[in-house]
């Protein structure tokens, strides 16, 4: 397996960037979404040799998704931890932003938050079809692989997600994305 | 979910063939509750696509770089043609890396095998690192201070915390592990002088010197086991 590790970075660093916003939204309180993401990379490292010829970007999203579980059910053995990873979040952005209007970045950063803790007040499933679709940019059919269910299925919930998302955020008197 | 959302759903994928969408298209013109729907559907949508954040710069580097960690540490030996990246060294001296290498280096080849997940780390690491630092040419002579090579690196094995320096001390390169849990002593290994709280250990060309205490440190470098003792002695109290 070791000298395999040339092609298994070839065939998945592509995908590190998805990976990582399906571990921002997967990783549980006091977890850092970039150990998840490391973790998420260690695990399909181990596991590549019986993965060849599916589909890397839906079976690296299933194992980080596996692999925030693990950590879970970990850590409910432990007594809780705060982590100030939801503001850290919520705070401007640096790369792309840099050229914004500064209210605007403050704005959307406000909004984010907001977003985040709407996101968090729905059903797990919707949760994740919502984040790999919606904020990960996976199709409805990848979703369907990295969760092990029909592609309808995905469909009706990610439907059903967003409707409740926008209510939600309705109801907050969060705007910014309403039509 | 009734079949007309599901209908609506399959509308909104793009699912429907040509005559069924334009009859949607109609419908949605006469039926407010859809429309509504609809609207809600791309609000929704729209929000959660604000929540995309790029991967931290570095990401990349830091994964590649325990992939190669454990690489090598399921690999029997490194090929020649496999080598560290320069980028991946300079990456890992930034990073806080939380290696969760407890699996595959409890399996290490070399007849550490039993060796505990630690110590084993602490060994791969020196294996991979040292030979680096010594590409990276930095010279101090036999008396100078030690000079810090990159920057800590932090990693966990078998559930310890351990803290990672690589220094360039008397000519040769040395790497120092810390840790507020102590190192096991490995088999083969030896207490020295200190009542049991010290010991040293031969990992194929490696020395092991570890001190066990409140802090627990853990030094290794190509060198006599007898050599190590006085090195780590140079090294700065962390």
């Amino acid at each position: 397996m070791g000298d395999d590790h040339r092609a298994f970075l070839d065939a998945t660093l592509p995908y590190i960037d998805v990976v990582y916003q399906v571990a921002r939204h997967a990783a549980i309180s006091g977890q850092d979404p970039e150990d998840l993401v490391q973790e998420t990379y260690l695990r399909a490292f181990a596991a590549f040799d019986s993965h060849r010829g599916e589909n890397t970007r839906a079976w690296l999203a299933a194992i980080c998704l596996n692999a925030a579980r693990s950590e879970g059910r970990r850590r409910r053995r432990r007594p809780p931890e705060v982590l100030a990873q939801e503001l850290l979040d919520a705070l401007p952005m640096t790369h792309a932003d840099a050229a914004r209007d500064v209210a605007d970045v403050v704005i959307a950063g406000l909004d984010a938050r907001a977003i985040t803790r709407c996101l968090g007040q729905l059903p797990e499933p919707q949760r994740l079809c919502i984040v790999l679709m919606d904020v990960a940019g996976y199709t409805a059919r990848e979703t369907a692989e990295a969760l092990g269910c029909p592609r309808g299925t995905v469909l009706a919930r990610v439907h059903r997600g967003r409707r409740k998302l926008a209510q939600l955020l309705a109801d907050a008197g969060v705007s910014h994305g309403r039509s | 979910m009734d079949g007309h959302d599901r209908l609506l759903a399959a509308f909104l994928a793009g699912d429907l063939d040509q005559a069924a969408a334009r009859e949607w298209d109609d419908h949605l013109l006469e039926c407010d509750q859809c429309w509504q729907a609809v609207r809600e559907d791309r609000a929704g949508r729209q929000a959660a696509g604000l929540l995309y954040r790029p991967a931290p710069a570095g990401l990349a580097d830091r994964v590649g770089f325990a992939v190669e960690l454990a690489a090598g540490a399921s690999s029997p030996r490194r090929s020649p043609g496999v080598r560290l990246r320069r980028s991946w060294l300079a990456a890992a001296g930034a990073l806080a890396v939380g290696l969760a290498l407890t699996t595959t280096l409890l399996h290490l080849p070399g007849g550490r095998a039993t060796m505990s997940a630690p110590v084993a780390a602490v060994a791969q690491y020196a294996e991979t690192m040292l030979p680096l630092a010594q590409q990276a040419g930095l010279g101090t002579g036999a008396r100078a201070a030690p000079l810090q090579v990159g920057h800590p690196l932090t990693m966990t094995a078998g559930g310890h915390h351990i803290v990672l320096r690589t220094w360039r001390l008397a000519g040769t390169e040395v790497a120092e592990a810390t840790s507020g849990q102590p190192f096991p002593m490995p088999p083969g290994a030896r207490g020295t002088s200190g009542g049991g709280m010290a010991w040293v250990a031969r990992v194929g060309k490696l020395s092991l010197y570890c001190i066990n205490g409140r802090t627990s440190e853990l030094v290794a470098a190509a060198v006599p086991a007898a050599e190590l003792p006085a090195l780590a002695a140079r090294l700065p109290v962390v």
